[in-house]
């Protein structure tokens, strides 16, 4: 797609979006082309960090009106044929598209990629972004608000009135605040959308495979149109097409998907919700240390859209020379989509023209170098919380130690780890049951400063094997303290 | 009011283990003592450097830096950040600035990073959502731009390899080039690896280390800068009507040669921007050497060599002495000083009256052109 804004006289164009005719103030007009000739074409064989396949072709294209621009593919184009982009035939397609500062248009071409997706002025949708820490948009952990702006406007254009827009946040965090600062209250306001906090909502009972889900009724009533934030995720490897839809479930569910081990769960509850599509704003994106604002954005400036959530994550997870998470595995294990991503029918950018190495996150990394995890697969309340406390004690002089949590980690995992810490309920019972030594248990449900104090205690000390009486004493006075602090 | 060329100088262009700070000193050390002025009576300094983050030295507001090497405070020092045409700018921001003494200094450190590295870091000045998503680095940019040339003007890679060979074969006689005392022949060029096809590894100029300094002054000397012209296009080479000219070349060229009074024909020699060899070929029709599409017929008929009627690239160029990317405009003045003071020892050029340094920035998007006069007699 090539698009110009051009002014109302036509005497200039503009390859950015301006809003008005700096010269005359006139009005904009923007021309767009989905057509166009292959004018010069040149093979590229030196790698840079942001083409790191060689060799590669840049097409340059020129469409109708002249307008031309660059086009980067791995498939040789002949001088005079036609460049174009035709819908896909398969529903288990995935369409890539590198979008050129108009999210709108380009939204709006890649949905209509999709291999047979109506919209009808009837059809009530539920537009499920990522929101799950307060966080401004630039930092890429919730969906930009301008994805969510132009699926709103797509959606109006085709006639839908019924538009809402729900989520909750990460267990621990608070929606409103959340979807507050990342902006996206404000576009539903601009829309006159609700937005409808999840964890607050009506839900329907669900059994599959011997696992029950609570699923709140708009996800099931409505025709979903998941919109997350595609970034990494350092328990499960990425977060994306898959993973947002956990927040479609209640808390209690959440909590025993990642108890019974999330990596089989998540494919299962993907199964029993009704088909969605997926619209995956890579529009910043996120790497490293994801999913939290701990990662850094990556500004890939993509969308990847499909009917298929697993090969649509199976296509991020390529594109970004990621491992191949456990989580699709388990979904291919189930027959669930397609994640081969060789035979996944690609639209668009093709896939091994957008690789480049983003950053793996680390499964051990907490904000503080000296605290690392032992992650057994804890619930994101948990994992949150543990990483807020850690955040906490950043800057603070200490001693290596780890920080287990959740259920699922053996006798190897803790093998050799002095200055061990469990917390959560989980990482108590566990490190019980495997008889290991700990510094300190710190149970869940006890008040944030006290456990921020017990964590200080055992960081600060290298001689600690195990928290002392006083030490517990003076946690309870800090948590004890917080609470006078909160009341008056 | 005229304005003058009083000294010059230049460290050798390609690996240093120098900081670029030790480099600009040592350029702006030789600048001071060809101009046989004391460093205090400089009134203004410009520095050309790309600010690089990938560069191992992570330094930013430079032009303390130099204050602090030169032991020069409490005077205007400014900073040119315009990617490959930096040291142009520089030097067009000196002549323009109104002070009686500057110095300008381009460096440029780029050696001890990975060409991939620096590739990217490169890629940082062509446009960031067209051009750079799309894998169109600068050998890419320019390989697109000499297609559509070759196309439209029946120019061949056979015609990319002379000027390659030309300014190789200068470069050898340079003792500040990367190139120099390497000889290259015309097998090599041609059998080069493809990097961006059309342009072979032959056709793209040699990232390098480096700084080169000059004195601009008020006070007469026997160097006048007659015309000093700057002109910034539309950043993507895509955008332009016709990709295979460039307008901020054509615009600068006209302006320099109607301030300096002279026409494309009165310039006796010329150091020009030859990052691509397709670039020098197309430079040689938007500066008016000759008409459009025929500039192969210039490098054919060896009119370009040191020898020939209109030598280019005396230094090796770009293309051979090196590309430290912002030092690469001032020190085509230092080549330019050179040659009229008769200094460039075997390839000496016999007619220097008129001289003229072209350096551009991406592909086309900013163009100097300054034209300097030898009054010595």
């Amino acid at each position: 797609m090539i698009i110009r804004w051009v002014s109302e006289d036509g005497k200039r164009k503009w390859i950015y979006p301006v809003e008005r005719d700096i010269y005359t103030k006139g009005r904009i007009i923007k021309q767009v082309s989905t057509k166009a000739k292959v004018i010069g074409i040149t093979k590229v064989n030196i790698p840079s960090p942001l083409h790191p396949i060689v060799p590669y072709y840049v097409m340059l294209l020129e469409d109708e009106y002249g307008n031309r621009m660059p086009k980067k593919t791995m498939r040789e184009h002949k001088i005079g044929g036609t460049y174009e982009l035709k819908a896909a035939a398969t529903d288990g397609a995935v369409i890539i598209t590198k979008i050129k500062y108009d999210i709108e248009e380009y939204l709006k071409e890649s949905i209509k990629l999709v291999h047979a997706y109506e919209l009808k002025p009837a059809d009530k949708i539920l537009i499920k972004p990522s929101i799950i820490e307060a966080a401004y948009a630039y930092q890429a952990v919730n969906t930009n608000p301008k994805v969510i702006d132009a699926l709103i406007n797509y959606l109006r254009e085709k006639g839908i009135e019924d538009i809402a827009v729900g989520e909750q946040a990460m267990l621990g965090n608070d929606v409103t605040d959340a979807a507050n600062k990342a902006g996206i209250l404000d576009v539903c306001k601009k829309h006159d959308v609700p937005f409808i906090d999840l964890s607050k909502a009506e839900y329907a009972e669900k059994t599959a495979d011997g696992f029950s889900f609570r699923i709140a009724k708009d996800a099931i009533d409505r025709k979903v149109i998941n919109v997350p934030a595609m970034k990494t995720n350092s328990q499960i490897g990425i977060s994306g097409a898959m993973e947002n839809m956990i927040r479609v479930t209640d808390e209690r569910t959440q909590k025993r998907m990642f108890e019974e081990d999330i990596e089989k769960t998540l494919p299962k509850l993907i199964k029993e919700l009704p088909k969605f599509l997926t619209v995956g704003d890579a529009t910043i994106g996120l790497h490293a240390q994801g999913p939290t604002s701990m990662g850094e954005p990556a500004f890939l400036n993509m969308l990847f859209v499909s009917k298929d959530p697993a090969a649509l994550d199976s296509v991020f997870v390529e594109a970004g020379l990621f491992k191949m998470p456990q989580y699709l595995k388990e979904a291919a294990a189930i027959g669930l989509g397609n994640t081969d991503t060789k035979s996944i029918e690609i639209i668009g950018d093709d896939l091994e023209a957008i690789k480049q190495h983003l950053k793996c996150p680390e499964k051990d990394a907490t904000s503080h170098p000296h605290i690392k995890l032992i992650d057994g697969k804890a619930d994101p309340y948990i994992f949150n919380s543990a990483l807020k406390m850690t955040a906490k004690l950043v800057g603070l002089l200490g001693y290596e130690m780890r920080l287990a949590i959740g259920l699922h980690f053996s006798e190897e995992d803790l093998a050799g780890k002095n200055r061990l810490v469990a917390y959560g309920k989980d990482a108590i019972k566990r490190t019980r049951e495997l008889g290991a030594k700990t510094a300190a248990e710190i149970p869940e449900d006890i008040d944030d400063m006290e456990k921020i104090a017990l964590l200080k205690s055992v960081l600060e000390s290298e001689e600690k094997s195990r928290i002392t009486i006083a030490d517990k004493l003076k946690s309870k006075f800090a948590g004890f303290g917080s609470k006078i602090k909160t009341r008056f | 009011m005229p304005v003058y060329v009083k000294g010059v100088g230049m460290t050798k262009f390609g690996v240093h283990s120098k900081t670029s700070q030790e480099l600009c000193y040592e350029a702006a050390l030789e600048a001071i003592q060809d101009a046989e002025i004391s460093l205090e009576n400089i009134n203004a300094i410009v520095i050309s450097r790309g600010d690089s983050t990938v560069d191992g030295e992570r330094q930013r507001l430079f032009p303390s830096v130099i204050s602090s090497i030169l032991q020069k405070e409490n005077i205007p020092i400014t900073q040119v950040t315009a990617a490959c045409s930096g040291g142009g700018a520089a030097l067009w921001d000196a002549v323009h600035s109104g002070y009686g003494n500057v110095l300008v200094i381009g460096v440029e450190k780029l050696t001890q990073i990975p060409t991939k590295i620096v590739t990217d870091d490169l890629m940082i000045a062509s446009e960031r959502i067209y051009e750079q998503t799309e894998g169109l680095n600068f050998p890419a940019q320019n390989a697109l731009v000499a297609q559509q040339y070759m196309m439209k003007y029946n120019a061949t890679s056979d015609d990319l390899a002379l000027v390659a060979l030309k300014n190789h074969d200068n470069a050898f006689l340079n003792p500040k080039a990367r190139f120099f005392g390497k000889k290259v022949t015309l097998d090599m060029i041609k059998k080069s690896q493809m990097v961006a096809s059309p342009l072979r590894l032959f056709d793209c100029s040699i990232s390098v280390d480096g700084a080169a300094a000059a004195i601009i002054s008020k006070d007469k000397s026997d160097i006048e800068i007659i015309g000093s012209s700057l002109y910034a296009d539309r950043l993507p080479a895509f955008e332009s009507k016709d990709m295979t000219s460039w307008e901020a070349t054509k615009l600068a060229a006209a302006e320099a040669y109607k301030q300096a009074g002279i026409m494309a024909k009165d310039v006796n020699f010329a150091e020009l921007h030859d990052a691509f060899t397709s670039v020098e070929l197309m430079a040689y029709e938007d500066l008016g050497f000759i008409e459009k599409g025929k500039g192969r017929e210039l490098i054919k008929k060896g009119v370009t060599k040191i020898n020939g009627k209109l030598p280019v690239n005396a230094s090796g160029g770009l293309k051979a002495k090196g590309h430290p990317v912002s030092a690469t405009g001032v020190s085509q003045i230092y080549e330019l000083v050179n040659q009229m003071r008769k200094r460039a020892e075997k390839r000496q050029i016999n007619n220097t009256k008129i001289g003229l340094a072209h350096n551009v920035g991406g592909a086309g998007s900013t163009a100097t052109v300054h034209i300097l006069k030898n009054i010595g007699g």
